[in-house]
């Protein structure tokens, strides 16, 4: 049986749990996948995982649950996987699976394969595959040791749609587990998002900036459409700062901020050097600019040639859609 | 001028000679005292260079005369005045205090003839530069006017009157009388004033500029096992530095030719040096020399050189600058945006912190070649800008098809370090020994005789600055490689007019500024040369750390803007620049200017007015 | 206060791989080495730490012979002392088996409070500092981005998904992994490197035989080398293909 570990924070599952489920039923191949979640006030979201194709959703409730604590669920879990005997737990690689899951396994003396990416078969065994050496290599790994086997999944590795619904709800089952509340020695405070009184690119997802070709002040409003629309933040390179059009606290590059979002936009930008060092380590790169030339191109991973007056607000469009 | 002298006079002449000299004797003691007592940085190598050096500008002045040549003559005058007037001194001195008595023969009387129109060339020079300092008031010589300067240039003038009007007054007489002890008594005053006013550089200044280095902005490697640090106290200063700072002259030519002085920065060399006077006599010993410059200024200079370049007396003001950067560097005091720059030269060995695979796809791009001895006449030294840089990257390959076009084979190193000029100019020693010593293992081990880059500061630190730890190869900037490739080639009449800006890398420490010029003018262009070019051009601002500096909370304004605007006020539409980084600070210029004037490197339009021919 | 570092020395990130005879690990000699970049910033937090309250920094690293490298850079920085667990294996061991190492040699200095980078830039793994934790029976937070400490316990700011953070209290003894860019990195300084030279690195023992958890099979090059997609097209056409690949390709937005 392979188990998947939901993940819900205030009663909303995160979505990720979806591609985790994916993957269980792509590892077992027809053999039961169980779901488990833990917390308090699980109704909710035990209900929507039950529309998924397995053998049943294990709830694990208990009030020391709540807040979330690498202690109090490694307790839990412990005794709730004990229970259970799966031959594989695999979780989605978040920050919170990240927080406790080695903890875990550990105590367990089981083996945990993190980032995994894809599930393979090689050789009559089962195979992890997950990235190394940041990206450069990729490895093909085989858990060692008794089972269960802990594994979790990189977000995004799998999509959240290829989890194979059922048509009739998977049965409920609570699990008890036995906590000491005393052994908790986290004592969370209530998560806050920040104040935004400052800017602080280096912390953004996604960022929006602009450079030369944005060529007057009075068109930078088509970036900031363009940057509401996707949720990102505005930036811009040095001249658009120097001439006061945004403030300093937006400029990118070496005598500015240095970033490294998930999506990085530059628009008109010619990517000059000073502005390139400082949003290098951006994981994606879309480059707009009118000069194919332009050095931006080479660190881009995509880029269109263009009048950025039209491919803008047309993007505006297209994420509206 | 024969008096009449009887005993009573002779004694009190001895008492005041006595009196003044030892003033004089005492206030030198102090300044030799201090000048010993400081580590040993006096080099002599290459005695005759050094003294062909000195003939040409301690005694035939060309320093002072080559950028004021006014006021360079007239203290020409001055001077060689001062020098033929030793042996009358001495002769009067003589005869007053009774020992020889040789004014009455007749090679005195001949003496006196050929003084005679030198002092009247003194008295005319001296009046002249009285009139510049009292009423012209340069900005060179500072805010007010030297009540110093104003009683050495009236003694001189008395000296002068006094010995014409010789001529004229019976010495017996009472006037002649009054005439002759006038002459000795400013004599000793001058005297006694001199050690501790600037006219000390009559004493010093021969000394100092026989000392000075052959090398400009020579700074010797920091020695690891003695425990070097930099210069951190005033008591760190080598003797060079201390003698030095004695030297000064207050003439302002390294204030005035300073770029970061020139844009309104708190930096002035002249006043380092001067100040590094006063902490020195004021036994300041303890006393931090960041505390002594004020911090900020030791971090606004580009190493430009200008300063050192202009300097009629020798004075060496890089290696006070960056030694006492060495001294913060140490104490993990560099300022905050070097640190980054330390850390991507530590991780990655280019400043940037940019990956290797980026330099190896620009390899691959321009199929360059590993470089082979057997195979290459040339190794080309990308650098951090040809590495990385996408810009300068295009230069380069205009610069490969050159080459290949003339039959030249070449290749690259498979692995290049920072040249670590960045580290040394911000006086990160440590950091720049690391990457020198594995930058010649691994040209050693490639086998290179003959080095050809197109940027500046690594001709200059790889062919300069790593023979102090015995590496010695020939290395060659583009465009001299190119001049010499080119020679007898002739390209399309375009009669364009450009304007050039001298690299201070490649004009000032190089002395190349005339092959720029030969190749633009081979191929048709016409140069409007720039208000300070050649070898003595107005930095771009970049170099010393300086690229990487954020310096909006600093008074005046960018270096570069006050270059671009030279650069612009030459009327032409294009600017030809041989220095990536020169490239890089004047395009950013531009863009805050907002104007659209081209820019092109050497190399490219070279490429381009050939490939038409 | 008395804080540990464990750091870890992995190939440099401009290192071309290349892979051994087998293919199921790099070949080492091939390799240049750096300190993990990650390591770094918790080094950095545990100096402003010991800058702050006092005490010393102890520098740990469980690895071969050549991992002293890194020991000195970190000694160069401003640690105290050094603890090296050396073992050739342990350069290609899992994370159980280097945590095991680590707690090995460390469970007797009784640390205040034990740093790590949140995971290593060679086999990323992200486990290292947790399964530090749970061996030497100390609580722990990941992905911290300040650390306050007061009396005996510290309160420090956890990074949550999509921009949200907490604060977590607890008790000290603990163990934290460091997010990476939470400070500025200091350089070692010339007066530094030369009083390394003089720092004690005491060597320990790696444990007798720690079983490992995984077994590398196969190690190779992805096929996708980052190329830059140029899409063409009306400005229509093009934001509309853009946004698909942002989506379905890349995964950067939803």
């Amino acid at each position: 049986m392979i188990l998947c570990i939901a993940e819900q924070r205030g009663g909303k599952l995160n979505r990720a749990s979806w591609e985790t489920v994916a993957a269980a039923q792509q590892l077992a191949a027809g053999q039961p996948v169980t779901v488990m979640v833990a917390g308090t006030n699980l109704q909710s979201v035990a209900a929507e995982l039950a529309a998924a194709q397995v053998q049943e959703v294990i709830t694990v409730e208990n009030a020391a649950l709540e807040p979330y604590t690498p202690d109090g669920y490694t307790a839990a879990l412990k005794s709730a996987v004990e229970q259970m005997s799966p031959a594989f737990v695999l979780l989605p690689h978040t920050y919170q699976t990240r927080d406790f899951a080695p903890k875990l396994a550990a105590r367990m003396n089981r083996a945990i394969l993190t980032d995994v990416t894809a599930i393979k078969q090689a050789g009559g065994e089962t195979a992890f595959v997950r990235p190394m050496f940041q990206g450069k290599l990729t490895a093909d790994v085989v858990p060692q040791g008794p089972s269960p086997h802990f594994v979790t999944i990189q977000i995004g590795a799998y999509r959240a749609d290829q989890a194979a619904r059922s048509s009739s709800a998977a049965p409920i089952r609570a699990l008890p587990v036995t906590l000491n509340a005393t052994e908790i020695r986290q004592k969370p405070e209530p998560p806050f998002q920040e104040a935004r009184q400052a800017v602080d690119l280096s912390q953004a997802e996604r960022i929006v900036s602009v450079g030369r070709g944005i060529k007057e002040q009075a068109n930078i409003p088509i970036a900031q459409k363009l940057a509401e629309a996707l949720g990102a933040e505005l930036a811009a390179s040095r001249p658009i700062c120097d001439a006061g059009w945004l403030p300093m606290e937006r400029q990118v590059g070496s005598s500015g901020q240095t970033v490294a979002p998930k999506l990085y936009l530059a628009l008109g930008i010619s990517g000059a050097i000073q502005h390139l060092v400082g949003m290098k380590g951006s994981s994606v790169i879309v480059a707009i600019n009118k000069d194919p030339d332009a050095p931006i191109f080479e660190v881009a991973d995509f880029g269109i040639v263009g009048d950025l007056f039209e491919i803008v607000p047309a993007l505006t469009n297209a994420l509206k859609e | 001028m024969v008096a009449h002298f009887d005993t009573m006079s002779t004694i009190i002449l001895w008492l005041l000679v006595l009196l003044f000299a030892g003033a004089f004797a005492a206030q030198v003691a102090t300044r030799v005292r201090l000048i010993a007592a400081a580590p040993n940085t006096f080099s002599v190598d290459d005695l005759g260079a050094r003294g062909r050096r000195f003939l040409v500008d301690v005694v035939f002045q060309r320093q002072t005369i080559a950028e004021r040549p006014a006021a360079g003559l007239a203290h020409a005058f001055v001077f060689w005045g001062f020098v033929a007037f030793g042996g009358y001194t001495v002769t009067e001195f003589l005869h007053g205090l009774g020992i020889a008595d040789l004014t009455g023969t007749g090679w005195f009387y001949t003496y006196r003839l050929v003084l005679t129109p030198l002092a009247i060339a003194v008295l005319a020079g001296i009046v002249f530069l009285l009139i510049r300092r009292a009423f012209v008031r340069p900005v060179a010589l500072g805010d007010h006017v030297s009540l110093e300067s104003i009683a050495i240039g009236l003694f001189i003038s008395t000296l002068m009157i006094t010995f014409l009007l010789s001529w004229r007054l019976d010495e017996s007489s009472l006037a002649g009388r009054i005439n002759w002890w006038t002459h000795l008594l400013v004599i000793l005053a001058f005297l006694a004033l001199i050690p501790a006013s600037k006219h000390f550089h009559l004493v010093l200044s021969p000394i100092t500029v026989f000392l000075k280095s052959l090398e400009l902005g020579r700074v010797p490697n920091l020695d690891f096992e003695k425990e070097q640090v930099g210069l951190e106290t005033v008591k760190d200063l080598g003797s060079k530095a201390v003698l030095d700072a004695f030297t000064c002259v207050e003439c302002g030519r390294c204030q005035v030719n300073c770029p970061a002085w020139g844009a309104g920065k708190a930096l002035n060399p002249k006043k380092v040096i001067l100040q590094t006077q006063d902490a020195l006599l004021a036994g300041k010993r303890e006393t931090k020399l960041g505390e002594i410059y004020s911090e900020e200024v030791l971090w606004q200079c580009t190493t430009c050189g200008a300063c050192e370049n202009q300097c009629p007396v020798g004075i060496e003001h890089l290696p006070l600058i960056i030694g006492s950067r060495r001294g913060l560097v140490s104490n993990g005091d560099a300022p905050e945006y070097l640190g980054g720059v330390y850390n991507h030269l530590e991780r990655r060995g280019n400043i940037w912190g940019l990956s290797y695979d980026q330099r190896q796809k620009f390899v691959e791009s321009a199929a360059l070649e590993t470089f082979d001895p057997a195979r290459h006449d040339v190794l080309i030294w990308l650098g951090c800008a040809g590495a990385f840089e996408a810009d300068f990257q295009k230069s380069l390959r205009s610069l490969f098809e050159i080459l290949r076009g003339r039959g030249v084979r070449f290749g690259v190193l498979s692995k290049e370090r920072c040249n670590g000029d960045p580290a040394k100019r911000t006086g990160n020693e440590y950091m720049f020994q690391e990457l020198a010593n594995g930058n010649i293992e691994d040209l050693k081990a490639a086998g290179a005789k003959k080095i050809v880059t197109s940027c500046p500061h690594c001709v200059k630190t790889i062919g300069a600055d790593y023979r102090q730890f015995g590496y010695q190869v020939e290395i060659v900037h583009s465009a001299v490689f190119v001049e010499e490739l080119t020679r007898g080639l002739r390209g399309a009449a375009a009669g364009e007019t450009v304007t050039y800006h001298d690299p201070c890398y490649l004009a000032r420490y190089g002395g190349k500024v005339d092959e720029p010029r030969e190749l633009l003018s081979r191929f048709g262009a016409a140069v409007r040369e720039p208000v300070r070019n050649r070898e003595n051009p107005y930095c771009c601002g970049a170099g010393g750390g300086l690229l990487f500096a954020d310096k909006e909370e600093e008074p005046g304004s960018r270096i570069s803007d006050v270059r671009f605007t030279q650069l612009r006020e030459t009327g032409a539409s294009t600017v030809v620049t041989a220095c990536p980084f020169c490239s890089i600070m004047l395009k950013g210029a531009q863009s805050t200017a907002g104007t659209d004037l081209q820019f092109v490197d050497l190399m490219t339009y070279v490429n381009g007015r050939l490939s038409k021919s | 206060m008395k804080i540990a570092v464990c750091i870890k020395q992995v190939p440099t990130r401009d290192w071309q791989p290349k892979l051994n005879e087998s293919r199921t690990w790099i070949r080492e000699q091939d390799a240049s080495y750096e300190m993990n970049e990650p390591d770094a910033y918790a080094l950095e937090e545990s100096l402003r730490l010991k800058e702050k309250h006092g005490g010393e920094v102890v520098v740990c690293s469980a690895g071969p012979a050549r991992v002293a490298q890194v020991i000195r850079e970190a000694l160069a920085r401003g640690a105290d002392r050094a603890i090296h667990v050396e073992d050739d294996g342990l350069a290609s061991a899992d994370a159980f088996v280097i945590a095991e190492a680590l707690a090995g040699a460390m469970k007797d200095e009784q640390f205040d409070l034990i740093l790590t980078g949140l995971q290593s830039d060679d086999q990323g793994f992200a486990q290292t500092g947790v399964i530090l934790a749970e061996r030497l029976n100390l609580p722990h937070a990941t992905i911290i981005m300040e650390v306050q400490i007061e009396n005996a316990a510290t309160r420090v700011k956890r990074e949550l998904e999509g921009g949200w953070f907490q604060w977590v209290k607890m008790p000290l003894p603990a163990v934290l992994t460091i997010q990476s860019g939470i400070n500025q990195l200091r350089y070692a300084t010339l007066k530094g490197i030369m009083a390394a030279k003089k720092k004690e690195i005491r060597k320990a023992a790696a444990p007798a035989s720690t079983t490992p958890r995984q077994k590398i099979v196969s190690l190779y090059v992805p096929e996708k080398a980052k190329k830059t997609q140029i899409i063409s097209g009306s400005p229509a056409e093009a934001a509309k293909t853009l946004v698909r690949k942002l989506r379905e390709e890349a995964r950067v937005i939803s």
